[in-house]
């Protein structure tokens, strides 16, 4: 009660010793220019006003308080009023933004002092609006940096790719955590909130000291750090709900359905599904009149069984229009001289669009930064994450078969059992027929020290990793009931459980030095060091059937027999790396990285490669004669860079990771074939192998520019590489088939990528300079082109990469609309490209242009006599754009994010398009409806019809159609899709080809701070609070059939040697959800 | 602070030294390196397992596109009947894969340490195989390349020409004979036994003997004797072991029938070989279509070749040719009603596919014949059960008709061969037995019209009946010279004119017959039978029209079923085309007959 006492007095005379006063002066720059609207604020308050046109300002204060004076691309300056009445201030010209540091390998290095292409990526989008994991933040903020995401499925992670198309085997990017090399799942692991930093090295002299793992970039990412302040609290919440943003529009009404379904078979020489007359009057009954009539009663002419008339969509049944998913994380960071730390939990659980069983992905992830200073010139640290992940859904679950069914199907029997349609095998199967369940635990340390061997000029690092990851796969397959009819309900399905689990152990040393000094107008950097890595992958699968019940799927409650494999991959690489960095004047930057690399991939006598780089740069602002035109001109900075990386990223996934794939081995599995009583082991032939195996060489070029205007208010950034891929490992010549074996993968292919980036940022404050709007914009746009430069294809074969071969081309034919007559048909003969060699070429049939002019439509299959075939597109995006707003006003904040491509082709060739015209088995698709009609349906015909179908105008001639006769099969692509396969409408051709070029108003968020004043009191320094709408809206072709980024599924297809087996189509994807969100940041 | 730095560098250079040690030196764990195989028996019997091809469940529709039945979905055959193929589209089959893996193993067999017998034993399988591979090949192509070494990816001999037929059907046969010689005959349930290789090289000489008499595009007729003897030497040696009889328990309305939907096959008299299936452990595969309308559909030709159960032919009958389907499965060779859906039989296992349960009501269908095939059809509700069953991959009987086929193809058969032969079969569904004194069934003459002795006709006969519906059929076709008759279009039930008809032999009509132009009544205006079933209604009419099904006379006729047969061009459709892509990498590859 004293010490309050004491306290209200010691406020009271504090208050009484400070008296209010004016307070003016003039604001200038270095070169005493008047500086008009800049910021001056009572510090910790909202009392504040800005300079006029000359300079000038006066505000009222009281004495001791501090004044803030703050102008963009000028460093902020305090000033602490005291007994004067005029302050006088002149502001520095902003070195912040020259002395902003960017990491790099092993290391930072000012921005201002790059040479390579090195871009560092703006982390605040990932805490300040609801994202489900880092790459979803990351996509098109950064030039070059390309992010697709090939499905929306909870936990799903995406394709990340530096600079475009990169070789034909694949190879990713470098992504590499806290000095730890680590994957695009991983990453996806980490709570967006614990990012401190993203650099993304793109060319070879940045990515170069990382030699054998980063030919196609790094992605560096720092995780945030502890300060040596007292311990600040952060917490971060949202909750969002989901909607699919695609899903096909599909024709409910069973008359025209199964009408328009038995006219595409009836223009075929065969019947698949067969729908009688009694089917048809009942479709047109419902159709007619859905009230009165039944859509489920006992089979007619099969009593005792069920039959069904439905008139749903039922992926609508299926998928869900709310799902809600949750983010908190929770983080303290703090500590004192000698110990600093960041301690943090996250929990993130994004449902997916399924409604009638679980479907989840959930991480869970905590981790600890602590760094301690034993002395003047040692520290030590740790950084240790434990990181879960779990994905649930239910063991029949497929995205395709919920896209696929028929209006007519029904759910529910009136006895409440599943139907016997296709809808309720489906609904039994995902409701009763089991789960699965994936589970990683990923366990993750670092320790790391720091040695000063020389104060300020000479240190060693050395830090080692332990990653232990487990992966636990539970799934069992339980039987069901459908009911068939009444009283008969039937036990269908397998009792099956199946276990998978995995244990990887990944190690890796770093021990490195770095050497920094200054001799006057000459800065010198060198670092040296040496990285091994060992890896250790076991995966083992189990499964049994006969489980005895399917309460308790176990592998010991089964009484099948039980069958297991194991598979063990291994690698191990080492490196020496080096870098040695020179900068003269602030205006000349040599600088040198190289590694020499071994890896085990590699056969002994091929293991090692040299991997050096060198990159210049001038920074012409600094030049004397270039001050006249500071500070309207404050960067100016050209770079070029040369080098050369390797590429051992062989492999796929984890099991298929290249291994050994130098080694001819035998693989091991059951027989086929029953021999006394069970399925013996069988031992499968070794494949051939090349001697001609080792890295494949990544050769890039750079150049650059980067300025900076009008005290940084306006900056660009411009880049143009040339990056040359040689000794693809690929199939070497194309050898007859009498080899008997697959050809050996050797270093046979060429290929040469070029493309550029741009990046310009705006940032400005308007209006009202007391209370100003302050306007942020950045935007960046980027492309590339691959060209095939070497490849044994000496026919140039198009079932084959070629020379001269552009990435992603599409060969087609070139559309003529529709055969009208049948003088027409006969005058062009399309009989080479009939689907199964059977449908009939009729009036409305597709009409293509005869390019060669023999009168006849044929497929070349050689780009030297491609026949009527010629490159109608390609699938590959160019013109990728991010356009980032940012508008900042009296504790409001808005962010619009917008992101998209500009260019790309995509020939569909899936039911999603296609429906009826691929099979009779599903379709029904409303834009089909569109289809070539020569004639008008006779007048008893019309009389069978639906009224629906009469309204829709089905029964009336449509020759001036968008969709040619409607023939099953007539796009069909169970031949395949690869060219020689591909029959009809499954050839591409410039009619059916869509722009898959879009604009996506990515997201929204709109924010508000509550003011400190009403907080403080509570113990919080800041409150806000936002609401978020994510994937919006989309301007695009495309999206009337499919979300435009699930089209970018695409990797295999570019090959044109691809045969797409039948179940992989393009396009079909999980649904991409539109998100609306609110959310909550506390700093306590 | 200098220790730690002199540790550093120590450190450095003590990792740096060992440079290319084991460290970087990652082997498989989980697979086998060939140079540390085949050192033992089981390795040996190993690697021979993932040898093993034999056919499953498919076999059962493997006749699709013959005269025996119809099918909307693609075959290879009809595909050359229709279209203008060549060897741009016609591509498949020429893959050499296996092969590469049987003298792999025939390479390092010398390795293991196991004795002569065992080694042969094994080398033997592996050249039954390999004689297998190649007698495929020549099915197709007539001349191949010849290759019993490993290929590498720079071995000359990748661009070879062809070796000719006959040179290559020597080598086929000499490994025939080495496993003959050397397979071991007592192997365990499911293993290659030398009776199985016996019965191999009896069907493919008996093959490569009549393909090279009636081909005379080949112009090896002088040699058919030789293999038509091999022929039946080998599967005399079948018979003449005693291990094997016709399955015969006296039943002659299902004994037969057991063999195709039998969950244990392996202890069967008659089975040569099995495909085991034990469900859970190896499911069978049995799949429902084969009896539903999904693509395939038998055809009324084959129903015409069944002889009447007094065993007179069909052609003998009054109106032979216009009997409505429960006529036309009266008093029949029972093995019709075995192997077809009769009237009045009765369906267990309903799917998707097909409708109605109980007493099945043949279902109609355009472009499908209405006849439903229920050989290799797993007619059970017990999943276990329908997963259990064997497929009998090799059965005595085809051994028998190959010696009675090959005698009679000699000049040397006799009453004594007969009936050790055809008439075993016959006498398992009581048949009368055929006799040397057989008349000419001008039919049957007809179907094969370079052949003049009537024993040899009903050989020919009863191979069709026995083997109906088993995959045997186009190859028998082929050798025989017979591919024109797949140019037949295939027929299905036959209705005299639109109307009522009963379909289950009860007498009681179940389906109704409207026009094209009628109008199918709603359905409580239906009219209902004696048993109080509402009737099957379908409108008939001419291909087309938009009706259920199509008659040949519109409102009369037999069921139209994929009409479009094609031609059967000679002798260019009995063989394939070499890829045109192997042809441009390997120009010393020829195409034959007229292939381009």
């Amino acid at each position: 009660m004293k010490n309050v006492l004491l306290f209200v007095l010691f406020l009271t005379t504090t208050f009484l010793g400070y008296g209010q006063k004016e307070v003016s002066g003039t604001i200038v720059d270095a070169s005493d220019v008047p500086l008009a609207g800049v910021t001056v604020m009572v510090k910790g308050t909202t009392n504040g006003t800005a300079s006029d046109f000359d300079g000038n300002y006066s505000i009222t204060v009281e004495e001791g308080q501090v004044l803030e004076f703050s102008y963009i691309g000028f460093t902020t300056k305090e000033v602490t009023v005291g007994t004067s009445n005029t302050i006088n201030v002149v502001l520095e010209e902003d070195v912040q933004s020259l002395g902003e540091v960017v990491v790099v390998g092993f290391g930072t290095q000012k921005k201002v002092n790059l040479s390579g292409a090195v871009n560092n990526v703006s982390v605040e989008q990932l805490d300040t609006r609801p994202i489900n994991n880092v790459t979803q933040g990351l996509q098109g903020i950064s030039p070059g940096l390309n992010i697709d995401f090939n499905s929306g499925a909870p936990g799903a992670n995406p394709v990340v790719n530096i600079r475009g198309f990169t070789s034909i085997n694949g190879g990713n990017p470098l992504v590499i955590i806290d000095g730890v090399p680590s994957d695009v799942s991983l990453l996806n692991l980490i709570a967006p909130e614990d990012i401190e930093s993203i650099s993304v090295l793109k060319d070879a002299s940045s990515a170069a000291i990382y030699g054998a793992r980063a030919a196609f970039g790094v992605l560096l990412i720092t995780t945030k750090t502890g300060s040596k302040e007292k311990t600040s609290i952060r917490y971060n919440t949202y909750v969002t709900l989901g909607t699919p943003t695609v899903v096909p529009e599909k024709t409910t009404d069973p008359y025209i359905y199964l009408a328009l379904q038995r006219l595409s078979e009836d223009n075929t020489p065969w019947t698949g599904v067969g729908t009688s007359a009694e089917r048809l009057s009942w479709a047109r009954e419902r159709s007619d009149n859905p009230l009165s009539t039944v859509g489920v009663r006992e089979s007619i002419n099969n009593p005792g069984l069920w039959e069904y008339m439905g008139n749903e969509n039922w992926t609508n049944y299926f998928l869900s229009n709310n799902t809600y998913s949750q983010n908190h994380n929770l983080s303290f960071t703090g500590g004192s001289e000698k110990v600093s730390y960041y301690l943090s939990a996250s929990h993130n659980k994004h449902n997916g669009s399924l409604k009638i069983a679980d479907d989840y992905f959930s991480r869970t992830g905590l981790r600890s930064r602590i760094n301690v200073q034993l002395n003047d010139w040692l520290s030590l640290g740790n950084n240790t994450s434990y990181l879960i992940s779990k994905r649930k859904n239910p063991s029949y679950f497929n995205i395709q078969t919920l896209y696929n069914f028929a209006p007519t199907d029904w759910d529910k029997n009136p006895d409440g059992s599943w139907a016997n349609t296709d809808v309720g095998w489906m609904g039994a199967r995902l409701t009763d027929g089991g789960n699965e369940t994936g589970k990683t635990n990923t366990f993750q340390t670092t320790f790391d020290t720091q040695a000063w061997l020389i104060k300020d000029i000479l240190k060693v690092n050395a830090e080692y990793t332990l990653r232990k990851e487990h992966y636990n796969y539970d799934a069992n397959y339980a039987k069901f009931q459908i009911g068939y009819g009444p009283d008969d309900v039937r036990e269908e399905g397998i009792n099956e459980v199946w276990k998978r689990f995995s244990d990887e152990q990944y190690q890796v040393l770093n021990i490195y030095g770095t050497f920094n000094k200054n001799f006057g107008d000459h800065a010198l950097t060198l670092l040296g060091g040496y990285n091994q890595e060992e890896s250790r992958y076991d995966y083992v699968t189990l499964n049994r059937d006969a489980v005895i019940s399917s309460s308790l799927p176990t592998l010991e409650l089964a009484t099948g027999t039980l069958y297991g494999n194991q598979y063990i991959r291994s690698w191990a690489l080492r490196g020496l790396f080096y870098r040695a960095n020179y900068i003269y004047k602030d205006r000349y930057i040599l600088e040198l990285n190289g590694r020499y690399d071994g890896s085990s991939r590699f056969p002994k006598d091929k293991r090692f490669g040299f991997f050096p780089s060198v990159s210049l740069a001038w920074n012409v602002a600094n030049e004397n004669f270039m001050k006249s035109l500071y500070p309207t001109l404050n960067l100016l900075k050209f770079r070029a860079s040369y080098g050369s990386l390797g590429n051992q990223d062989v492999g796929y996934d984890k099991l298929n990771d290249g291994s050994f794939d130098y080694i001819p081995s035998m693989g091991s599995d059951l027989s086929d074939y029953i021999i006394d009583g069970e399925l013996p082991l069988k031992i499968t032939a070794p494949g051939i192998v090349s001697n001609n195996y080792t890295w494949e060489e990544v050769v890039s070029k750079n150049v650059g520019v980067d300025l900076g205007m009008f005290n940084n208010k306006f900056n660009a950034s411009f880049d143009y590489f040339v990056r040359d891929t040689k000794g693809m490992l690929t199939l070497g010549k194309d050898l007859p088939a009498v080899l008997g074996a697959s050809e050996p993968k050797e270093n046979a292919g060429d290929l040469r990528t070029k493309g550029w980036e741009l990046s310009l940022s705006y940032q400005n404050n308007f209006g009202n300079p007391n209370n100003p709007l302050r306007f942020s914009a950045k935007f960046n746009l980027s492309d590339s082109k691959s060209t095939i430069t070497r490849f044994d294809n000496p026919n140039n074969s198009l079932l084959q990469y070629y020379e001269g071969m552009e990435i992603g081309e599409i060969w087609g034919l070139t559309s003529d609309g529709f055969f009208r007559s049948q003088e027409e048909i006969d005058a062009l003969d399309e009989t080479s490209i009939i689907p199964w060699g059977a449908l009939e070429i009729v009036e409305g049939w597709p009409k293509y242009v005869d390019l060669d002019g023999n009168q006849k439509i044929e497929k070349g299959l050689s780009a030297d006599d491609p026949k009527d075939m010629k490159v109608i597109g390609n699938m590959l995006p160019r013109y990728r754009f991010g356009l980032n707003l940012n508008f900042d006003w009296n504790n409001f904040d808005l962010g619009v994010f917008l992101q998209g491509v500009a260019k790309r082709d995509y020939y569909p060739r899936d039911y999603l398009y296609w429906g009826f015209y691929q099979q009779p088995y599903s379709g029904g698709y409303e834009h089909l409806q569109d289809f070539y009609r020569a004639s008008d349906d006779s007048a008893d015909r019309v009389a069978n019809h639906s009224q629906s179908y009469i309204n829709a105008g089905l029964a009336n001639a449509n020759t001036d159609a968008r969709y040619p006769v409607l023939q099953a099969w007539l796009a069909d692509r169970n031949l395949g899709e690869r060219l020689d396969q591909a029959q009809g409408l499954a050839i591409p051709q410039t009619a059916y080809l869509l722009d898959g070029s879009y604009l996506r108003l990515k997201n929204i968020t709109f924010g508000y701070t509550i003011p400190n004043k009403f907080t403080k009191n509570m113990g919080i320094s800041s409150v806000r609070l936002y609401f978020s709408g994510d994937n919006l809206f989309e301007w695009s072709q495309i999206a009337d059939f499919f979300d435009p980024e699930a089209v970018s599924d695409i990797n295999e297809r570019i090959n044109p040697a691809y045969s797409a087996p039948r179940g992989e189509t393009s396009g079909y994807q999980y649904p991409y959800q539109r998100k609306y969100s609110f959310g909550v940041n506390v700093n306590f | 602070m200098k220790k730690v730095f002199n540790i550093s560098i120590l450190m450095v250079l003590a990792l740096v030294s060992s440079c290319n040690d084991d460290f970087l030196e990652r082997l498989p764990e989980t697979e086998i390196v060939a140079d540390n195989f085949f050192n033992t028996e089981e390795d040996l019997s190993i690697y021979i397992n993932g040898l093993y091809s034999f056919p499953g469940f498919g076999m059962y529709y493997a006749d699709e596109a013959t005269d025996n039945s119809a099918t909307t979905g693609n075959r290879e055959i009809k595909t050359i009947m229709t279209t203008e193929a060549n060897s741009n589209t016609i591509t498949s089959g020429w893959d050499w894969n296996y092969l590469r893996n049987i003298n792999l193993f025939l390479e390092n067999s010398p390795k293991a340490d196991v004795s002569e017998e065992i080694r042969n034993h094994y080398d033997g399988v592996a050249r039954f195989f390999r004689a297998q591979f190649y007698m495929g090949k020549i099915k197709r192509y007539s001349n191949v390349p010849w290759y019993d070494t490993v290929l590498t990816t720079d071995s000359e001999e990748l661009y070879k020409a062809s070796d000719s037929r006959d040179f290559v059907i020597e080598k086929i046969f000499e490994d025939y004979q080495f496993a003959i010689d050397h397979v071991l005959e007592d192997q365990p349930q499911g293993a290659v036994n030398k009776w199985l290789v016996l019965a191999y090289a009896s069907r493919n000489a008996l093959f490569e003997g009549t393909y090279r008499k009636y081909h005379d595009e080949l112009s090896l007729a002088g040699t058919a004797n030789t293999y038509l003897q091999m022929a039946s030497n080998f599967s005399k040696q079948i018979m003449d072991s005693g291990n094997f009889s016709i399955y015969n328990t006296g039943n002659p309305n299902s004994d037969y029938y057991t063999l195709f939907s039998s969950e244990d096959l392996t202890s069967n008299p008659e089975v040569i070989f099995t495909n085991i299936n034990i469900a859970n452990v190896k499911d069978s595969g049995a799949w429902s279509g084969v009896f539903g309308n999904y693509e395939m559909s038998p055809a009324r030709d084959l129903v015409e070749s069944y002889l009447m159960a007094d065993g007179t032919f069909l052609s003998d009958q009054p109106n032979y040719e216009t009997l409505t389907f429960v006529e036309e499965f009266t008093d029949r060779d029972p093995r019709l009603s075995q192997t077809y859906a009769f009237p009045g039989w009765e369906l267990i296992y309903v799917t998707n596919y097909s409708s109605g349960a109980a007493n099945y009501v043949q279902q109609l269908n355009k472009n499908f014949t209405g006849y439903h095939q229920i050989k290799g059809f797993t007619n059970s509700l017990d999943q276990d059960f329908r997963n259990d069953v064997d497929v009998p991959v090799f059965r005595y009987a085809e051994v028998l008709l190959t010696h009675a086929e090959a005698e009679a193809e000699l000049g040397s058969v006799s009453q004594s061969i007969l009936d050790a032969t055809i008439n075993e079969l016959r006498s398992r569904v009581g048949m009368p037995t055929l006799t040397m004194s057989v008349a000419s069934d001008p039919v049957q003459a007809a179907r094969y019209p370079n052949v003049s002795s009537p024993v040899l006709l009903e050989i020919r006969r009863e191979r069709r009946v026995e083997l109906a519906l088993e995959g045997r059929r186009l190859e028998d076709l082929n050798r025989w010279k017979a591919g024109k008759l797949m140019e037949k279009e295939p027929r299905g039930l036959y209705f005299p004119g639109l109307g009522k008809y009963d379909l289950t032999g009860d007498g009681i009509e179940d389906i109704i017959l409207l026009g094209a132009s009628d109008v199918v009544p709603n359905p409580e205006d239906r009219e209902t039978n004696s048993l109080d079933v509402t009737l099957i209604y379908y409108r008939a009419g001419t291909i087309g029209e938009d009706v259920d099904v199509y008659l040949t006379n519109g409102s009369s006729g037999y069921v139209i079923a994929t009409p479009e047969r094609g031609t059967f061009e000679e002798p260019k459709d009995y063989y394939r085309p070499i890829p045109a892509t192997e042809v441009t990498l390997n120009p010393n590859l020829e195409q034959v007959f007229g292939w381009d």
